[in-house]
């Protein structure tokens, strides 16, 4: 079947697929180069004069982008930790537990993800009034942690129950109690999926805008996608300086990518086959 | 409190006693470990959905704000409210163009990702990155990118003489659609994609196989084994894509604070109401409105894709 004029076409295809991927990204690079004046010609220059890093600086001086970096990885980190326990937590009890209702439970998690969270906004915001967690940082690490946990409780069920019944059974002959049997061996044992639900919780709140321009924008504790948002010039969109701030934010995006593809693969396309 | 299927707890020792000693039964140990998502849960998501539906009866007059009152008003002023009418079918609108295009997309994409070759990492960072990309970026990115005068868009149509004036992409209605529409599709036919890429690696090679052997073309493969077989994973994909398009925030938001024209969708009038006017009672209206539309769209989708289940 795969002759000469069919590869032609996929590796094509393929090529086609890769810079449909990374060429937005491509040119916002290339632009956090220019300076003021390339910016405003026409007709437009691809490749930057210089490639001096003025614009970089500008991103730091003019707006506390250090503190704004810093609050996201704050609160998806906090967030994140918190979420991964409490899933694994329920996760092993889906797995593990002889329940009742094991399915009802799954369902009514699982159903937690259809709620719009657009719509939760106004009593959300009430909430965090009445708390006086407007501006700080629990008003985005406690949704966050809620708003992850539906799809890493689907992961960590699915890894929990991958794994053989019979290790938790020899570790309580042996004298082990039930959380011995939970901290001694699964716990080592569901690493990769601990750390896949890690990720895609992470990501899910680095990348978080609805709520952190709603509940926390002030700069003490606006997170970066209301930062790129809101990013306010003088005059009017300062296009270069935004472009750098961009390619800075979305460093530790393209890191986490490249170290963990094949987890972040495994983890969303588990979630596709159980349905 | 005594149940009649624990004979190995004493019945004096209280429920606390048996935690700190180790001996909760099965089901107590159960839900002890589920009562933290439950928590968290309920309170994120089912306490605030009920409060919704309790605030749409706080109606605060437009002119004076401290007037508050309790009646139905609110709903009456829902369905003459012409932003909220333009707001629902615009992002209805943007629904299904958005969602029909990321498949159009996603499945090819999908299909080119599950081909076997020694560039697979490569691809599938390309598929990973605009789904890993905070939308609010991504919206930036292409709002410069269909900048009147300096964006690369208008400057690659005019060289290639597709058009011959620049277009006014963000600062026109019809064109701001078109860019719209263009940015969620790139940052959502990855999604669809990937979640369809799990799908087609979870069918088993020997079916194709044993089909072409039997003579099958690749067509009839495509059409008889691969896309029944797929079903699942459309699903999933399709209900995930759906409930977000109509939440639609973060990208029109970038275009606006880009200097686009305000097309507001369900979203955005919603968070305007909340935060600008702080009009609750109206906003869980709008809220409740949306809540609504996404239940039919979910019955609508168990309807259609469970009934084999």
């Amino acid at each position: 079947m795969p002759n000469k004029s069919n590869k032609f076409f996929v590796a094509f295809a393929l090529i086609l697929l890769v810079v449909n991927g990374v060429y937005p990204m491509v040119w916002v690079f290339l632009t956090s180069f220019k300076n003021d004046i390339e910016l405003q010609t026409t007709p437009i220059g691809y490749l930057p004069q210089s490639w001096a890093l003025t614009n970089y600086q500008q991103v730091f001086v003019q707006q506390p982008f250090l503190q704004y970096f810093f609050n996201s990885v704050f609160v998806s980190t906090v967030s994140t930790f918190f979420c991964v326990i409490i899933a694994a937590l329920a996760g092993y009890a889906i797995a593990r537990v002889n329940l009742p209702n094991r399915r009802l439970i799954q369902t009514l998690i699982v159903a937690a993800s259809i709620f719009p969270v657009v719509s939760l906004i106004v009593p959300l915001y009430q909430m965090m009034r009445s708390f006086g967690w407007l501006g700080t940082y629990l008003s985005l690490i406690v949704p966050y942690t809620a708003f992850s946990l539906p799809i890493s409780i689907l992961t960590l069920t699915a890894f929990f129950q991958g794994i053989p019944k019979d290790l938790e059974d020899a570790a309580m002959v042996d004298g082990c109690s039930r959380f011995g049997a939970l901290w001694r061996i699964i716990v080592p044992l569901a690493a990769p999926g601990v750390a896949t639900a890690s990720i895609l919780a992470f990501v899910n709140s680095w990348n978080e805008f609805l709520l952190a321009v709603t509940f926390a924008s002030n700069q003490a504790t606006r997170t970066i996608p209301p930062a790129i948002a809101l990013y306010q010039g003088e005059f009017s969109f300062p296009w270069g300086i935004i472009s750098a701030a961009i390619t800075i934010a979305i460093i530790p995006i393209i890191t986490i990518i490249l170290i963990f593809q094949q987890k972040i693969i495994s983890g969303l396309t588990a979630g596709s086959v159980k349905g | 409190m005594p149940s009649p299927t624990t004979p190995r707890v004493h019945r004096g020792v209280t429920f606390w006693t048996r935690l700190i000693t180790g001996q909760l039964t099965e089901k107590e140990f159960g839900w002890l470990l589920l009562s933290p998502a439950f928590i968290l849960l309920i309170g994120i998501f089912l306490y605030p959905m009920v409060n919704v539906l309790l605030l749409t009866v706080r109606v605060q007059e437009i002119a004076d704000p401290s007037k508050v009152s309790t009646s139905f008003e609110n709903y009456s002023r829902l369905l003459k409210d012409q932003a909220f009418i333009d707001a629902f079918w615009r992002t209805l609108w943007f629904g299904i163009l958005t969602v029909s295009g990321s498949f159009l997309i996603g499945l090819p994409l999908a299909l080119l990702a599950n081909v076997k070759t020694g560039w697979r990492w490569v691809v599938r960072i390309a598929l990973l990155l605009p789904w890993a990309m905070p939308q609010v970026i991504a919206g930036t990115m292409f709002a410069w990118m269909f900048n009147s005068q300096y964006g690369l868009f208008n400057d690659l149509l005019l060289r290639l003489q597709i058009i011959e004036q620049p277009i006014r992409w963000l600062l026109q209605p019809d064109t701001q659609v078109i860019a719209f529409v263009v940015t969620t599709i790139w940052k959502t036919s990855s999604f669809v994609a990937l979640i369809l890429l799990g799908g087609l690696q979870s069918i088993p090679i020997e079916l194709e196989e044993a089909a072409t052997v039997d003579g099958a073309s690749s067509w009839q493969i495509f059409w008889r084994i691969t896309m029944p077989l797929l079903r699942p994973a459309i699903a999933v994909a399709l209900i995930f894509r759906t409930l977000s398009a109509l939440q639609v925030f973060d990208i029109p938001y970038a275009f606006k604070q880009a200097g686009a024209l305000n097309l507001e969708t369900l979203g955005m009038y919603i968070q305007k109401t909340t935060v600008e006017f702080t009009d609750f009672g109206y906003g869980a209206t709008v809220s409740l409105g949306l809540f609504v539309l996404a239940l039919i769209i979910t019955a609508l989708y168990v309807r259609f894709f469970r009934t084999d289940d």
